[in-house]
Parts: structure tokens; C-alpha cells; sequence
């Protein structure tokens, strides 16, 4: 009895490790010692003892009562469970086959991996067709060479990848779990996805990948985070005259009146100031969305820093701030912005709008500033830009780069190193990013 | 008092927490288990006060730790009694005996025991409450590892000082910031809630005897219907609640209209923001008419 229960302790647990719960190794400890202080037959006892042991975060709360919900389900609906599954692997088992006899050159399969075939099927009938021809394009022209399969498997690979950026919400749904245990896969292929658990996951999606309907809540989610950060620092400001090192001057002068004995310690108080902001976006094509989250995030933010100067940039460079002057709502203030703006969507040539900053704005460019930019490092005249960069960075406080290409793409970039090797660079291309690299490392 | 669950139900329901058997039965394992218990959840909801219940049911002390940005060891564990030896240095050297003077300076009696070093040297079961964790640093919750697994703290001059009895330890956060996997791994956790509407008319009545049932139910239905507007940052608590139910009985109501929800709303929100988004999403026609909607 107790080995079986252990052992479904175990399964439990693995099942929503797979659904990304964090569970160690005492946690499994606390809930078999729980579980052993409740009656068993007590089904909601049970799962608030396993719920108090295992879950710690309130977004998991949902994805947890769905776990326990099917993983504890009577024997007819975890029957019902399997046939559905059962029902969905041989349906996608189909889908593969039919796959792999579409994508052949010259009577060969192409070497796809299995998800490129799904993806395949599960593209629309018209895409599939023109993929279809193309391959039989190829393979019929006039000299067509053995040399021609690998180009034609990388063509096919790099148009599969745009329909799994496109179609990424139903493939996930459609894709099969792979654990080698038959059991759990159903599970896991019944759970659906969980709203709290879908805002966790936006936080470390690529700002870029954020679906149009999830906007308003990344929005929402980047309100938050702000709110959370500026009254973190507000406290720190506050609390001015926390203990630092000893001020040995103040404490002699203070304990003169008790004849010299150190009586009574005095601290230096470090006194906090508060940064001058000047934000550099680049808005170019691909980083318009960046842009808009950045801009969003530093705007909520300015109670907690002196000043703030916006600037969008592609080809040239474009003042923002004073559509920023009045509060007025976030999206509608974007979508103004985005209207007027010249320089929205167009290509990207960085050393242009440095040297407008340089020499249309030198005001700005103080001592004091601390200059964001806001880019993915993707520009034109890069030694140009890398030499404007450093003339201004002898003007400020410091230059910090927010870099919004995943860390692991940088070293294939060279625009990336001659940058770096100029300013602070760090990673952003996630609201958790963009958060994580405010509070840490510039309003530190 | 003997831990077992209908003990602590009635305990509960006698020391007029009313609260969900979820609540009490997290509760009632962390006893048994021996574990700290983490509770997390909006402002309001009745965290602290949950430590003040078990405080007062097991009849003993509460001993509390607030925390905030900058809490080191010295304000949560002990310090040296610095003026105390310095005077002990002085007396010391006006007597000529100066040989002992560094083992009689670093003794328990120079010890200036803090929240946390109270709790291990406590003779009887206390309730420990580190409030407001999320607050303190990310170094300081590596520091209560030691204290919350092992129930010791290690004082470099006098050694490693277990607990005379286990402490009843809880920790509360309002979410400000995610806590480290560390702390939560050595915690049970809770994540409280509002109370449903049938469950805070229960509190109501329970803390305010004289307040009508009718009165009881339009205004936690009410307070329900406000804090489902997402706008709203900072939503009634539930000691807000009372004391909205008090004001209303001081004023010899006995239902709500619209002049007295305009009348009494700053007991409700604090914010003037808040209070500018209830007049324009909610307003206090509508508010009446949820509060006396009886499908809610």
C-alpha cells in the first residue's frame, strides 16, 4: 500500500515536472509525510496536502489542479483519456506518413525531422501545394544536379520554420509530449493550457513572439513588473540613512561629550540620486515591438528617475518625449507615435542618428546621463557608428546597450562584438529580461 | 493544546478566524510537520493575523520580525551589546584586571538577541513571524536558510545555539518579488485569497455581533463586486471590510444606499486613483444593486 502510494507520488510529481513545476527532491519528502497525516479517502484533504508540499508559486496553482484532477481521475476517465490519445497518435501517425511521401526529391525522402513533417501537414492545403510544386520544380529542371537536395532541404527547412513562428499556438497543442511512458503522454496531451501559467510564460517569451490577442496582457504584465520595481526603489530612496560604513568623523565629534569614549556609533549615510534616463530605440522593422515594450516599461518608471528623453531611431533620429509628457494611455500614445513617426519600420543606420544626437541634442548629453539604446546590434556603417558611439559615450555617465537579440546568436554577429567591445551590453529580448536588466544594472 | 484538526478548527472558530478547510488543513500540517510555512497573497487577505491566531490559541508569544530593504543579521539575529562592553572595558581597566576581559566581553550576557535569536532560545513554543519577506534582500533569505531547516543560528563566538523547542514559524509576502527556490523548498506553502462572499459575511458576523445578516450580506457583496475590478490597485482587505461594517452600525444603518457608499467609500479605498476608477466603472447605483443581488 504504501509502495503503491509512493510510487504514485513519484509518477505525480514527474507529470508536473513536465508541466514545469520546480519540485526537489524534499518537496517529494514533505508531501509523502503529508500525505501521511490526512485520511486518503479524503480526496480534497489529499490535494491540499500535496498542493502545500509541492506547489510554490501562484501561477502553478492552476496547472496543478488540472494535473491532479486527471492524474487522480476514476479508472473510466483516464480510460476515456488514453483512447483519445491513442486516437490522436494515429491520427498524427498519418499526417507524418502522408508527409514524408510528399517531401521526396527523385523517389527519396528529404531529411526532415519528424516535427518538420508535422509542421507540413499541418500547414494550409494551398501552402502545402506550392511547396509541393516547388520540390517538383527542382526536380524536373533541365541539369539538375545530386547537390541540388541538400539546398532544396534547407529552402524547405527555413520556409517550415516561418509556419512554426506562424502556427505556433495550435502546433503546440497538436505536437506529441515525448516521455517514453504512455500513460503520462496522455496526460499530458488532455492538460490545456492555464491563463496564470500562460502570463508566467510571457514573461520569458521573445517580446517579438508575443501573439497580437496576448499584447494587452503583456502590457498589463509590464505594468506590473514596473509598479513593483518603482516601489522597490522608491523604498531605497527613502531609506537614505541606512547603516553603511562608519563615518569615524561624525562619531568622534558626536562622543566628545562623553569624554572621548566611542559611546555611540555614527554611520555615512549614502545618499541615493536619481538617474537621467536617455533612451535610444531602435525601431526599425524587426524592432518596432521591442521599442514599444522598452519605451512602455522606462516610461512607467519615471518616478524613480530624474529625467527622461525618448528618442526612435532607424535611418535617423526622432524625438518622443513629449508624447510621453502627459501619462494618457499607453497604447493609444504607441499607436500616435507609430502614425507620425518618419522613421517607424524603416532600416537601420545607427551612426546617422548618433551624430544627430551628438550635435542637434548636445544639451542632453551630460555627466550625469545614462544613454540606453535599444537595438539588435543590426545597423549599417557599423565602424562609423562604433566611432560615434565613443565620441558620446566621453560626453555621459555611461552607455548601456540593450541588445535585444538572445545572448546565444551574438558571437555569429560582428556588429555584436565591435559593439561590446565600446559599452555594457546585455541580453533583452524578454519582458523578465528587460526587467531583471533595469533593477539590476541600471537603477542599481 | 493537542494538534489534531477538529482541535484547531474549533480553535479557530473560537478565536473568531473564520477561514476555508484548505487554510486549516495547510495549517494543521505545517504543526505536524514541523515546517515553516510560507504564505503568500494580496494585501489584506489575513496573513499576519493568521500568525497572531496560532499566537493566541497555542497561548504563547509571537514573535515578529518585519522585514525590509537593508534588514541584516544584526537587527534580525543578535548584535554585541557594544556600549555594554565598552563600559565593562572601562570598569575593568579602573580595576587593574584587564587578563579575562575578552572572554567576559563575548558571553551571552553581551548578547543583544534579536527576533530570530529569541525564537531559538525561547524556553516555550513560540510563533515566529518573518513578515513581509519579499521585502528584505535576496542574501538575507539565503541567511534564514539555516534557522528555517535546522532550527540553529551560528553566533561566531560562542558557537552554533540550537532551538530549546521548535518554533512555530511562519512567513508571509505580499508577491513584491519572487522569493528563491531555496527559502520556498524549505517551506509548506499557502497562497491565500479573498474570501468568498459567504465566508466574509461568516467573519462579519463572527467579529461584529450586532450587525444584521442582511447588512452583512450586501456588504460582502459589495466589497466582492469591488474587488473584481482589475483596475483597482489596491483592493479592500478584509480588515477594511469591518471596518466599513462598524462604520455603517455606528451610523445606524441597516442597509446600504447610494448616499452612504459615497459617504463612507474612503473607508474602502484609500487611493484617490481607486476611488476615481470605482466612480467610473462601478459607481455607487450599481454598487447597491450588486449588494443586494442575492445570485452573487
Amino acid at each position: 500500500m504504501t509502495n503503491r502510494l509512493e510510487v504514485n507520488l513519484v509518477r505525480f510529481v514527474h507529470l508536473l515536472r513536465l508541466m514545469g513545476l520546480r519540485i526537489g527532491i524534499s518537496e517529494v519528502i514533505d508531501a509523502l509525510q503529508a500525505l501521511q497525516e490526512v485520511d486518503l479517502a479524503e480526496r480534497e484533504a489529499v490535494r491540499t496536502a500535496l498542493q502545500a508540499a509541492l506547489v510554490k508559486r501562484p501561477a502553478e496553482q492552476a496547472v496543478f489542479a488540472q494535473a491532479f484532477a486527471r492524474f487522480f481521475a476514476s479508472p473510466e476517465a483516464r480510460a476515456a483519456l488514453e483512447q483519445e490519445y491513442a486516437e490522436k497518435v494515429a491520427q498524427q501517425q498519418e499526417m507524418l506518413a502522408q508527409a514524408a511521401e510528399d517531401l521526396q526529391f527523385h523517389g527519396a525522402p528529404l531529411a526532415l525531422s519528424d516535427e518538420e513533417k508535422f509542421i507540413y501537414a499541418s500547414i494550409p492545403p494551398s501552402a502545402q501545394q506550392r511547396m509541393r510544386e516547388y520540390i517538383q520544380r527542382t526536380a524536373e529542371g533541365k541539369r539538375v544536379e545530386s547537390n541540388f537536395r541538400p539546398v532544396l532541404e534547407s529552402m524547405l527547412r527555413g520556409s517550415l520554420a516561418f509556419w512554426r513562428k506562424s502556427l505556433r499556438t495550435e502546433l503546440d497543442q497538436l505536437l506529441i509530449p515525448l516521455t517514453d511512458d504512455e500513460e503520462l503522454n496522455a496526460l499530458l496531451s488532455s492538460m490545456e493550457e492555464q491563463p496564470e501559467a500562460a502570463a508566467d510564460a510571457l514573461l520569458t517569451e521573445d517580446m517579438r513572439n508575443i501573439a497580437e490577442k496576448d499584447l494587452p496582457q503583456a502590457r498589463a504584465l509590464l505594468q506590473k513588473l514596473a509598479r513593483q520595481l518603482v516601489t522597490k526603489i522608491e523604498r531605497r530612496y527613502r531609506q537614505g540613512q541606512r547603516r553603511q560604513q562608519l563615518d569615524v568623523r561624525k562619531t568622534i565629534r558626536h562622543n566628545m561629550r562623553y569624554g572621548g569614549s566611542l559611546f555611540k556609533l555614527r554611520y555615512r549615510s549614502h545618499r541615493q540620486q536619481k538617474p537621467q534616463l536617455l533612451l535610444l530605440c531602435d525601431v526599425s522593422g524587426s524592432m518596432a515591438r521591442y521599442a514599444s515594450f522598452v519605451l512602455q516599461f522606462i516610461y512607467s518608471m519615471h518616478s524613480v528617475v530624474s529625467s527622461i528623453e525618448g528618442f526612435v531611431f532607424a535611418e535617423d533620429l526622432e524625438r518622443v518625449t513629449d508624447y510621453f509628457q502627459y501619462g494618457g494611455d499607453f497604447a493609444e500614445t504607441m499607436v500616435e507615435i507609430m502614425n507620425r513617426s518618419q522613421e517607424w519600420g524603416r532600416g537601420t543606420e545607427l551612426a546617422t542618428a548618433l551624430q544627430s544626437l551628438r550635435t542637434k541634442y548636445p544639451h542632453l548629453l551630460t555627466g550625469q546621463t545614462y544613454l540606453l539604446i535599444v537595438s539588435d546590434t543590426k545597423t549599417m556603417k557599423v565602424t562609423q557608428a562604433v566611432q560615434e558611439l565613443a565620441e558620446i559615450k566621453r560626453m555621459v555617465k555611461d552607455v548601456v546597450w540593450l541588445n535585444t537579440l538572445p545572448a546565444a546568436e551574438w558571437q555569429d554577429h560582428s556588429s555584436v562584438k565591435a559593439f561590446q567591445e565600446l559599452v555594457r551590453m546585455y541580453p533583452c529580448n524578454t519582458l523578465l529580461d528587460l526587467e531583471q536588466v533595469m533593477r539590476q544594472k541600471i537603477i542599481t | 493544546m493537542e494538534i489534531t484538526l477538529a482541535n484547531l478548527r474549533r480553535a479557530f472558530r473560537e478565536d473568531g478566524y473564520i477561514t476555508d478547510e484548505e487554510v486549516l488543513l495547510t495549517v494543521y500540517l505545517a504543526l505536524k510537520l514541523q515546517k515553516p510555512l510560507l504564505i503568500e497573497g494580496e494585501p489584506g487577505v489575513g496573513k499576519t493575523e493568521l500568525a497572531k491566531v496560532l499566537a493566541r490559541i497555542f497561548q504563547t508569544t509571537l514573535i515578529r520580525l518585519q522585514c525590509y530593504e537593508g534588514l541584516d543579521e544584526n537587527k534580525a539575529l543578535y548584535e554585541w551589546n557594544y556600549q555594554k562592553q565598552l563600559l565593562k572595558i572601562q570598569l575593568s581597566k579602573d580595576a587593574g584586571c584587564p587578563a579575562e576581559l575578552e572572554e567576559d566581553i563575548f558571553a551571552p550576557d553581551y548578547l543583544l538577541a534579536r527576533p530570530l535569536l529569541q525564537a531559538i532560545q525561547a524556553e516555550e513554543k513560540v510563533v515566529l513571524l518573518i513578515d513581509e519577506v519579499d521585502k528584505a534582500d535576496e542574501e538575507f533569505e539565503a541567511f534564514l536558510f539555516e534557522v528555517l531547516s535546522d532550527f540553529q543560528v551560528s553566533v561566531p563566538e560562542l558557537g552554533t545555539l540550537k532551538a530549546r523547542q521548535i518554533p512555530i514559524v511562519l512567513l508571509t509576502s505580499n508577491n513584491e518579488r519572487e522569493l528563491s527556490d531555496g527559502l520556498k523548498r524549505r517551506c509548506l506553502y499557502l497562497y491565500l485569497t479573498y474570501p468568498a462572499v459567504e465566508r466574509e459575511v461568516e467573519i462579519i458576523r463572527a467579529r461584529i455581533p450586532d450587525i444584521s445578516e442582511k447588512l452583512a450580506w450586501q456588504l460582502a457583496r459589495a466589497v466582492a463586486q469591488i474587488r473584481e475590478q482589475q483596475s483597482i490597485r489596491k483592493k479592500p482587505s478584509i480588515a477594511e471590510t469591518l471596518d466599513w461594517a462598524r462604520a455603517l452600525l455606528t451610523l445606524g444603518k441597516d442597509s446600504l444606499d447610494e448616499t452612504t457608499v459615497n459617504q463612507t467609500l474612503n473607508l474602502l479605498l484609500k487611493r484617490k486613483a481607486d476611488q476615481d476608477v470605482f466612480t467610473e466603472q462601478v459607481g455607487a447605483r450599481r454598487l447597491v444593486m450588486a449588494s443586494q443581488d442575492e445570485k452573487r
